[in-house]
């Protein structure tokens, strides 16, 4: 009962900002740019372009939504208000983590105009259009687990998100930094790459341990979270 | 039964201990002063009463029940709030005493008939579908006290609920904290002499975060009356601080 009168009260303040719209509205232009780019020089009825490009915008834009998430709510003294009410931490958390996912989900839900694009015009396999869905919305979630986790720890929103973006940067891209170290290094820093474990979704071949991971990450985020709101 | 019992609470940060085995009890219906200069300790303390904060020792009880191993059954019994009066700018008034009510446990009819109550004990029923960032400092504060009688809790905690108001609010404010304590127990602080003088029955002297001693005061009934009793009191019991 808590989680969705809070989870109202999230959705609410992120579109009682212009975030959210400004979030929605830039990821829809630029995805929509390189579908229509891609499609007239590409002619091939797929959407993996599209997948890989949402997830670096989701690396780019998540911050912008976790980064008030909790800073704001210390800022201004309202944790305070949340944390004397006969709410447990857990609940908040998940609140925020619910509604931010709504926004991501949106994010998500407004490309599925090009997938029906491609099913009026052409003969999509739709194998990697779901794979690519279920590792967009598992890359998403991550994210914003770490994101969430990133802004418990501080009061100030600027600080939440400028941290993020670097901690999402280099968590895609690490696998860059393994190739130039020697085993077991090299597959320690590949496993905790974004980009490696998101790969095989965006290209239609699932793994049970790249979904394993994601679950991984979400749920040590989120238990994160909930350790930086623990009473001192 | 007393509403409120610390026994010896203590709070460390680090290095510093900001509560020192500090104990009393607030009694059903009583008006209960924190006194102290900045940095005694009584925004810590009642953090700790709230639940906010965990005790490094010592335990406190709200009408029995500890607010560590019992947290959110004691938080149900508290309505508080906190110095800065924190409100969610974006919502309307109605919209944010619902809110909080929800949390509380209130739904359906009672919710609504506790909102109502409250608006109208506060005399806020005119700014109901007001922005809450377009109110004024007073309002907000009324707003504030408004989200912690919701619930008529069993114990009220304010913290220097008078910052910020014009005179004519700190006296409606006194007359609202006798009325309160009609039904709840109020544990207030405050760093100004004759706010606490004017509405307490009992105050409490801190320095340093150690209890120095707890004095009847009377309450309203000393509106106007020897003020000096308390102040002198005060000033002799923090004096090592101010000459440090």
């Amino acid at each position: 009962m808590n989680v969705a009168t809070l989870a109202v009260k999230e959705v609410r303040a992120l579109f009682a900002s212009p975030i959210a719209y400004a979030v929605l509205a830039v990821f829809i232009v630029l995805s929509g740019y390189t579908f229509t780019v891609t499609l007239f020089v590409s002619k091939q009825a797929t959407l993996v372009h599209i997948f890989f490009q949402s997830a670096v915008q989701l690396i780019l834009l998540v911050p912008l939504i976790t980064m008030r998430q909790f800073a704001e709510e210390r800022r201004s003294g309202t944790l305070e208000l949340l944390l004397t009410a006969p709410v447990h931490e857990v609940e908040i958390v998940a609140a925020k983590f619910i509604a931010s996912m709504l926004v991501m989900g949106m994010m998500a839900s407004l490309t599925l105009i090009y997938a029906a694009v491609l099913a009026v015009y052409g003969q999509p396999d739709w194998g990697p259009i779901y794979s690519g869905y279920l590792g967009l919305m598992l890359l998403g979630a991550a994210l914003l687990s770490i994101g969430l986790m990133i802004s418990a720890l501080t009061a100030n929103q600027i600080v939440a998100a400028v941290v993020s973006l670097g901690l999402f940067g280099l968590l895609w891209s690490i696998d860059t930094l393994a190739s130039l170290l020697p085993d077991p290094f090299e597959n320690w820093l590949i496993g905790l790459s974004l980009l490696a474990h998101f790969t095989p979704f965006a290209v239609g071949a699932m793994y049970v341990s790249d979904v394993g991971f994601f679950l991984s990450v979400i749920l040590l985020g989120l238990f994160l979270t909930v350790r930086a709101l623990a009473r001192g | 039964m007393a509403v409120l019992s610390l026994d010896r609470l203590s709070k460390r940060f680090g290095a510093r201990l900001a509560v020192d085995a500090v104990s009393f009890e607030v009694k059903p219906r009583e008006v209960f002063g924190l006194l102290g200069p900045n940095g005694s300790g009584k925004s810590t303390i009642l953090r700790l009463v709230t639940g906010y904060l965990r005790p490094t020792a010592g335990t406190v009880r709200v009408a029995g029940l500890d607010v560590v191993a019992s947290g959110t059954a004691a938080r149900r019994l508290i309505g508080y709030v906190p110095e800065s009066a924190p409100l969610y700018p974006h919502m309307r008034v109605g919209e944010f005493l619902a809110f909080m009510g929800r949390l509380r446990g209130l739904e359906g009819g009672r919710l609504r008939a506790a909102v109502e109550a409250a608006l109208e004990r506060l005399a806020l029923g005119s700014v109901r579908e007001v922005i809450i960032e377009r109110l004024s400092h007073g309002y907000r504060q009324r707003v504030s006290l408004a989200q912690a009688i919701l619930h008529q809790p069993e114990l009220l905690v304010l913290d220097e609920p008078s910052n910020g108001l014009d005179p004519r609010q700190i006296i409606e404010l006194r007359r609202l904290l006798r009325q309160l304590a009609q039904s709840s127990a109020v544990l207030v602080t405050s760093h100004i002499l004759s706010e606490i003088e004017r509405t307490a029955d009992r105050a409490a002297i801190l320095l340093d975060g150690r209890l120095l001693t707890v004095e009847q005061v009377g309450g309203g009934e000393t509106v106007a009356a020897p003020a000096s009793r308390l102040e002198t009191l005060f000033l002799d019991l923090t004096q090592t601080k101010a000459m440090r």
